[in-house]
Parts: structure tokens; C-alpha cells; sequence
């Protein structure tokens, strides 16, 4: 069986029946007998507010989904494509709800939210479709491990060269060894630049003119093979960085959505309530 | 110069074992470089680090050359060697030994920073690498719960305690509050009428998950008024049926939707008649009204509400629709040709008592408080200083009253009874030759005839010819003592058109003629109300016209003219309001027509 994507599963079902839902809404929100005009409050609105609010806590239980691993008939992939898009339905769904009303107020406030998940939710599906590929052209047949492996080798190697040579390229292998970062700070992670690396920082001195100058023969020999090893080693903390930035991107996001989706089904509950308190 | 090199290995478990060797030569390097004497293989060391030598008088020292080393945990570019002297230089410690005597100096030498495993440091660096951003502060689960938990706190908590804790409501307050915990509850600015309430919104909402109910809405519109009377049970089953899903009265919400804008509360829109309206009879049948759709397009001709001299009750006004020409004349009960008054036709004005008088219609037509309508017009205040009513002019300007008829006959006869009683008869009676039986000529009883023939004469001619005659319709009735008149109710109409609105203050750019045609108005009879063609000249339809005002049917129709909801009038008057009770002779304007609320 050929891929399928989370979008095309089961040759776009889910995209058909979010269409469906689409189509209808905007069907009722246009021909609906609305004397004292379109809002929440109509017949069709509170039908709307249902729908979408029934959506949204079924969307939520994907959190559940995911984790049950058997006993179920269904597939991940199946609940994650139908999540993707009556998640996206959803926006037209609670803008018809809404008619096109916003304020200061916790009404505006959840539906604000829900269109933040929804985007979120977006760059995921974007991130899970496009960065996998991305990351195997970034490693080839190597895993981060392999990768990470290799750079210990490298700086193994670049120590016991730069032994010989004078302080200033020893210095620059001992930053280069000790201070890069690979990973780690949620922002280091993320970022693809990383101007004050000290391996990138150590390959201007290797390179320096005035500093081969000083050396004999056999050290200008080491010199080289140590010039090939931290070129080596730049090239692998560069593939590195960008694999590991390729896993923060497609986790980021959920640090909006799964967090926001929580703060999304207060405010809804809060709107819920608000709106029949004050029937 | 002779050194004795003691290397110090220790194991893991902090065994020490000592390797001794000689060092020879006339200074002894210290670094990294392979050329150095001492040599140190660690990447923190210098290339020449240190040198050891033999200097002045045999003292053996230790110079810092490319490295920093530190003496006793001071930094220091040299020292001389002397025993239990602790050297850090880069990741080695050197102690001075006690000198044995075959050396010159004996140093202990022990790598006690060795440098970290880097397959250890790797290892490290494969789980930060492959925890991704879970290993950072980042916690989605974290997130969750606080994000969750301060908009529950602040939109669900928060109101509801404020809600239920009364002591936080701002009740009686004179002063609004901008914001209350509930504020962000509002889904939409109030109607401006209901902006006093401000933000107490248990106002409208009083009870919790229950919707406003219609008598919160008729706490403060005690005068609202139904669609049509529901003075039938017909009636009142079809109000059910236009208005209601659930079988009640039908909710003010249902139309009346706060929340949304200064001026929406109201529907002003014409689907809210003409949906129901434009084809009432299907919807209907049992309705009276003919099916409306556009003012411009189906309205019908007009009906005119006409007063029914004498008659009181619902008997008291009839509809004339004004395509019933016939029956378009009005039965006052006054003589009041408008051609002969206006200025219009006699240039030069009418005849009063100060000289010519032009006459227009702001003269006795005097806009209400309301501009809506008219005063009354008076025959005190319009009529009198023209229309005396003086009934011995050459003697005395005293006038008689203006109400019955039986104080009319009185007045009269008390003048002339009182003249006569003072000998001041103002004309002698007629003479003629006395003969037994006539009455007296002479004494009381000659000056009670006199009366009695002064005044029933003088009160004819005013009943029959002219001053009351000239605006009554008088018959005389009875014979001889008992003789009398009767003087047919006046029943002017004030409001033609009481089913809708009609501001004249709205049309005063325009002259009353426009409107109005009375110039060559003849007889009270006359009925100079514009028809639906006078209207429709200004006025569109629903659909707008170029130059045209609009004519939806909330321009000219209210919505809650049907009688009272909670037993108080409405507003408009109800026809029987306008329909006065008449007493026989006496001329009186109708009442008010804005009953006060009870």
C-alpha cells in the first residue's frame, strides 16, 4: 500500500465530511429566518454553538486517543486525519456561530483562542508533513547519534593533534571542544545561527596566516590534518544542530496547542456558562 | 641541575602509586610541547608552560614562561622551590619534596584534574540532544493547568462569586461601576435606554440559568400595549399563534434582543410587519386586516376615525375608509366655514373687535407640547374675542356663559330681573289698552311680565338667530313655560388617523395647505385630511425612491397598539378615549388624549 498521508487518508474522508459540515453551516447561517437578526442566540446559532462546542471537547479527546494503544478499531492515523479537519472546519463553524461579533469580552476571548489552536494546529500538520523529509536530506543514512558519536571522535582527534601546535590554535580547539553547544536551551534548540560558537569561531584561527607562520614543517603538517578535522567537525555540529532544530519545530508547536486547548476548553466552559447565567 | 620527579597515580580507589624518576639538565622545560623535559600531555597546559632552573647562588626556581601558575593558590610568575611549596599548573599539582642528596630538588608531580571522558561528555550530549525540547523548562502539562486555571479563575470564579455575593453589587449605587467581575460577560453594549443600569446586570437577569422574563420587562413598560386587543378568546389564541412557540404569551426577548448596540433593541425594520402582513389572510383567515405588503405598492386608502356626535362607547366613532367618498362628511355639529376665517380669501382679514384681523390656521391651530398634534381649539381662547357673546350690547358687555343652556336662560333672566328690580327697565313694554284679565301694567307683577317677555325674547334671537345660532345647531323644544332649547353635542374629531403616528412637528418645512385643502371650505362638513395618494407623493415604499422620504410602515405604525398588557392604558389613545361623553346643550372639547397611568 502506497503512503498516505494524514491528509489524504481513506482518499480525503475526512476532508469530504468537513466540507459537508462547512457547506451546511453556511447553508443555515444564510437561510435562516433570523427576524431579529444573526447571532449566537438564533435557532441556527445555538445549533451552530452546540455543534461546535461538541467538536471541540471530541478534538480534545485526541489527547486520550493517542495514548490508548490497543482496543480500539479505529486507526490513529484516521482520528488524526479527521482532528486535522473538522479542527479547521471549526473555524468557519464558530465564525458563523459568532455572526461575525467581536468584543472585549470572554466570548471573543475563547473564540480568539480557538482560531490560535487552530493555527498552531496548522503549523503542526505543516511541520509533520514537510520537516521528516527535510531531516533525512539534512543526515542521509546517519542517525543524530551517529552524528553526535562522530563529533566526540573528532574532537578526540583534534586534541591530540593540536597538542604539538602553540597555544592560541590549542586554545581555540578547547573552546571549540568544551563550549559547543549542541541542543540543549529551548532557544538553542530553535535557533539555526549560532554566531558566538566557538567551533565555527576556531576555524578563522586555523586558517590565519600570520599564525602558520611561526611553525616548522611537521607542525605545519599537523596544522592541516587539524584544519580537515575541525572542518569536519563544523560541518557535523551544522547537520546536528539542524536535525535537532527539525525535532524542536514539530514539538514547539504543541506548546501552544496543547497548553492553549486546555486554556481554549476554560474559556469555553466559561462562555457556556456566562451565556445561560445570564440566559 | 638534578631533578627527582615523583609521579603520583591514583587509582579508583584513591590508592596512590609513586613512580620516581631523574630529571637532568641545565633548566628543565615544563609544557605540552614534546621538546619540554617535563612533558605534561594535556590540552590545558601551554606549550612551554613552566621552566625549573638553577639560578644565582644555586637557588633552584620555578618560572611562569607561557603559562600561569599558581604558588600556595596565589598567582604568581615565579618562586623559588622550597619543600611543602604547592605549585597548580594547569590541571597538575606540584609539591616540593624534602630534597634527598643525591638531587638538587625533589618535586612530586599529580594529575588531579584529569580531563572529563568525552564518550562520557557525548553520551550527555545524545539524551539532551534527543529529549528535545522536553528537557528544557518547557511543560505542556504546566502550561495546561495555569493557563486553564487563571481564565476559570477570572471568567467563571471570579463572576459567579460576585454574582452571588450581593454585598459586591453596586444596587442603590447613584454612581455606575466601569467594570465589575462579571463585565466579561457582556456580550454587547446595552440599548441606551438600559445604559442607566449600567453593570448590575442581575437588573434584567435575576434569576440565574432562567431567561429575562416578561415581567422584569413590564416593571419599568407598565404601558407597553399588546399587537391587537386580546379582548376576545379568539383573539387571544391568535396572539398565541403569531407570537409564541410554547404556548405562552410569546417573550419580549424574542424580538427585543439587548446586547447589540446602542439603538437595536428596537426593530424598525419593515419585514417585522410585512412578513406577517403582506399575506395575513392566508396566514389568518379569522384576521379583519387586509393583506400589506409596501406602503407604495398595496396600502390600502386610508381610514378615518369620525366622532359620532351623542353617542359614547365604541357606538361613539365609526371608520370611514376616504375611497368611501360618500361618506366623507363630517357631522360636528358646529358651523365653522374655513373660507370665510382664512386670510387667504379676505385679504384684508375678518371683522373683530380691534379692527381687521388676518386669520391663518396657527391662529386657532396651536402645535400640542408634543408637536405630534393640535391643541385643542376653544371657544374661550379662539373664538370669543370675535364671537361675543354679549346679549344686551347697547347696555352692557356682560356676556352669557358658555355651557348650558338652562345657565344661558338664567343669566338672561337674572339681568333683566335685576334691572327691572332697580326701575332701570331698559326699554318700556309694549303699550296697549289694559283690559281685565292682561296682566298688571303697573307693580311686581307688571315688572315680572316685563321680564319674562325681555328675555324670552332676547334669548330666542340668540338661540335662533343669532351668537349661538351662528355656530349651533339649536332646535327649539317644549312650548309655552317650559319652552327650551336644545343644542346638538358638538363632536369635533381630533385624531382622524389614531392607528398611526403622524408628527406634524416633523412636516413643519412644509405649509398646511400642502396637506390641507380648507381655502375654499364652505361648511364644517368638509373633511380636509390628505389621502394615501398626498402621502405616497413624498413618501417610497420599502423599496427607496430617488428624492423620496421613506414610507416603511414604522414610519406612520406602531407595533404595541393593541391595549394594555398590565392593565394601564396605552399609550395611543384607545378610540373610546377620544369619543367624549357629550352632555345634551353643552359644548365641550374632547378629553385628554394621554390618559396619566394609574
Amino acid at each position: 500500500m502506497p503512503h498516505q498521508t494524514v491528509l489524504e487518508y481513506r482518499h480525503y474522508r475526512y476532508l469530504k465530511i468537513a466540507l459537508l459540515v462547512i457547506v451546511t453551516s453556511i447553508a443555515a447561517y444564510v437561510f435562516q429566518d433570523a427576524p431579529v437578526g444573526r447571532y449566537g442566540g438564533t435557532p441556527v446559532g445555538y445549533a451552530l454553538g452546540i455543534a461546535a462546542a461538541a467538536v471541540v471537547f471530541w478534538l480534545m479527546w485526541f489527547g486520550v486517543r493517542k495514548r490508548q494503544y490497543t482496543g480500539s478499531k479505529t486507526t490513529l492515523q484516521g482520528w488524526l486525519s479527521a482532528h486535522v479537519y473538522l479542527g479547521a472546519a471549526l473555524i468557519i463553524i464558530t465564525t458563523l456561530h459568532a455572526a461575525f461579533q467581536v468584543g472585549w469580552n470572554i466570548h471573543t476571548l475563547a473564540y480568539l483562542l480557538l482560531l490560535i489552536v487552530i493555527a498552531s494546529g496548522f503549523f503542526g500538520v505543516y511541520a509533520y508533513l514537510r520537516f521528516p523529509t527535510m531531516q533525512t536530506n539534512n543526515l542521509g543514512d546517519e542517525t543524530l547519534n551517529a552524528v553526535l558519536l562522530r563529533i566526540g571522535d573528532l574532537d578526540k582527534e583534534a586534541q591530540r593533534l593540536v597538542m604539538t601546535l602553540p597555544d592560541k590554535f590549542n586554545q581555540a580547539v578547547q573552546q571549540s571542544v568544551q563550549y559547543t553547544l549542541i541542543g540543549g536551551s529551548v532557544r538553542n534548540q530553535l535557533r539555526l545561527k549560532h554566531p558566538d560558537c566557538p567551533t565555527n569561531k576556531a576555524i578563522p584561527i586555523l586558517e590565519d596566516q600570520t599564525n602558520k607562520a611561526e611553525l616548522n614543517i611537521e607542525q605545519a603538517q599537523t596544522l592541516h590534518a587539524l584544519y580537515s578535522v575541525m572542518l569536519r567537525k563544523q560541518k557535523a555540529v551544522v547537520r546536528a544542530r539542524r536535525d535537532i532544530r527539525f525535532r524542536a519545530m514539530m514539538q514547539v508547536w504543541l506548546y501552544v496547542h496543547v497548553p492553549l486547548s486546555f486554556c481554549l476548553l476554560a474559556a469555553l466552559i466559561a462562555h457556556i456558562i456566562s451565556v445561560f447565567f445570564y440566559w | 641541575m638534578k631533578l627527582l620527579l615523583a609521579r603520583l597515580n591514583r587509582n579508583k580507589q584513591g590508592q596512590v602509586a609513586r613512580t620516581d624518576e631523574i630529571l637532568e639538565s641545565e633548566s628543565i622545560p615544563i609544557g605540552r610541547g614534546s621538546d619540554c623535559k617535563l612533558h605534561l600531555p594535556d590540552p590545558r597546559v601551554a606549550l612551554h608552560h613552566a621552566v625549573i632552573q638553577k639560578g644565582a647562588a644555586d637557588r633552584i626556581s620555578i618560572d611562569a614562561t607561557q603559562g600561569v601558575i599558581a604558588i600556595d593558590g596565589r598567582s604568581e610568575r615565579a618562586s623559588l622551590l622550597k619543600t611543602d611549596l604547592l605549585i597548580k599548573l594547569g590541571p597538575y599539582t606540584i609539591i616540593v619534596l624534602p630534597t634527598p642528596d643525591d638531587v638538587d630538588v625533589a618535586i612530586s608531580l599529580e594529575l588531579t584534574e584529569p580531563l572529563a571522558d568525552r564518550t562520557e561528555a557525548t553520551i550527555q550530549a545524545q539524551k539532551i540532544a534527543s529529549a528535545g525540547l522536553g528537557s528544557t523548562w518547557l511543560s505542556k502539562r504546566r502550561m495546561s493547568w495555569l493557563l486553564a486555571g487563571v481564565v476559570a479563575l477570572i471568567f467563571i470564579i471570579w463572576p459567579i462569586w460576585h454574582v452571588v455575593n450581593t454585598d459586591t453589587h453596586i444596587v442603590g449605587e447613584k454612581k455606575l461601576a466601569k467594570i465589575t467581575a462579571d463585565a466579561s460577560w457582556d456580550p454587547g453594549p446595552l440599548d441606551s435606554g438600559h445604559t442607566s443600569f449600567g453593570r448590575d446586570c442581575i437588573r434584567c437577569h435575576q434569576t440565574p440559568f432562567v431567561q429575562v422574563k416578561n415581567e422584569t420587562c413590564e416593571s419599568c413598560h407598565k404601558s407597553i400595549g399588546w399587537h391587537f386587543a386580546l379582548e376576545t378568546a379568539a383573539a387571544k389564541q391568535l396572539h398565541t399563534n403569531v407570537f409564541s412557540t410554547d404556548g405562552s404569551e410569546g417573550r419580549c426577548a424574542a424580538c427585543h434582543r439587548d446586547h447589540k448596540g446602542k439603538n437595536a433593541l428596537k426593530r424598525q425594520d419593515s419585514p417585522l410587519c410585512t412578513d406577517c402582513h403582506r399575506d395575513l389572510k392566508t396566514r389568518h383567515n379569522e384576521v379583519a386586516s387586509p393583506n400589506i405588503g409596501d406602503f407604495k405598492k398595496d396600502h390600502p386608502a386610508f381610514k378615518l376615525s369620525m366622532l359620532v356626535a351623542g353617542k359614547t362607547g365604541k357606538d361613539a366613532v365609526i371608520r370611514v375608509s376616504q375611497s368611501d367618498k360618500n361618506k366623507l362628511v363630517e357631522k360636528s355639529n358646529l358651523k365653522f366655514p374655513h373660507d370665510v376665517h382664512l386670510s387667504e380669501n379676505n385679504r384684508d382679514g375678518v371683522r373683530s373687535p380691534g379692527g381687521k384681523r388676518a386669520m391663518e390656521c396657527k391662529n386657532c391651530h396651536v402645535p400640542d407640547e408634543t408637536g405630534t398634534r393640535f391643541k385643542p381649539v376653544t371657544m374661550k381662547e379662539h373664538c370669543q374675542d370675535c364671537h361675543s357673546l354679549e346679549f344686551e350690547p347697547t347696555a352692557t358687555s356682560r356676556q352669557v356663559p358658555h355651557g348650558k343652556v338652562d345657565d344661558v336662560i338664567a343669566t338672561i333672566n337674572e339681568f333683566y330681573a335685576q334691572a327691572a328690580f332697580m326701575g332701570k327697565t331698559i326699554d318700556q313694554p309694549p303699550s296697549k289698552i289694559w283690559r281685565p284679565g292682561d296682566e298688571p301694567r303697573t307693580g311686581p307683577d307688571k315688572n315680572i311680565a316685563w321680564v319674562n317677555q325681555k328675555a324670552k325674547a332676547i334669548t330666542t334671537e340668540m338661540m335662533e338667530k343669532r351668537v349661538c345660532f351662528a355656530c349651533h345647531e339649536i332646535t327649539r323644544v317644549g312650548v309655552g313655560a317650559a319652552q327650551s332649547w336644545h343644542i346638538a353635542p358638538i363632536a369635533v374629531t381630533r385624531h382622524w388617523l389614531p392607528k398611526s403616528r403622524f408628527p406634524h412637528s416633523q412636516h413643519a418645512t412644509f405649509s398646511c395647505k400642502k396637506c390641507h385643502d380648507v381655502e375654499k371650505s364652505q361648511t364644517s362638513a368638509d373633511i380636509a385630511i390628505p389621502d394615501l395618494a398626498s402621502c405616497q407623493s413624498c413618501h417610497s415604499g420599502n423599496v427607496p425612491e430617488q428624492d423620496k422620504a421613506p414610507g416603511s410602515c414604522e414610519s406612520c405604525h406602531g407595533f404595541h397598539t393593541g391595549g394594555t398588557r398590565a392593565g394601564v392604558p396605552v399609550v395611543l389613545p384607545k378610540l373610546k378615549d377620544v369619543a367624549i361623553t357629550t352632555r345634551s346643550g353643552v359644548f365641550k372639547h374632547p378629553t385628554s388624549t394621554r390618559p396619566a397611568a394609574k
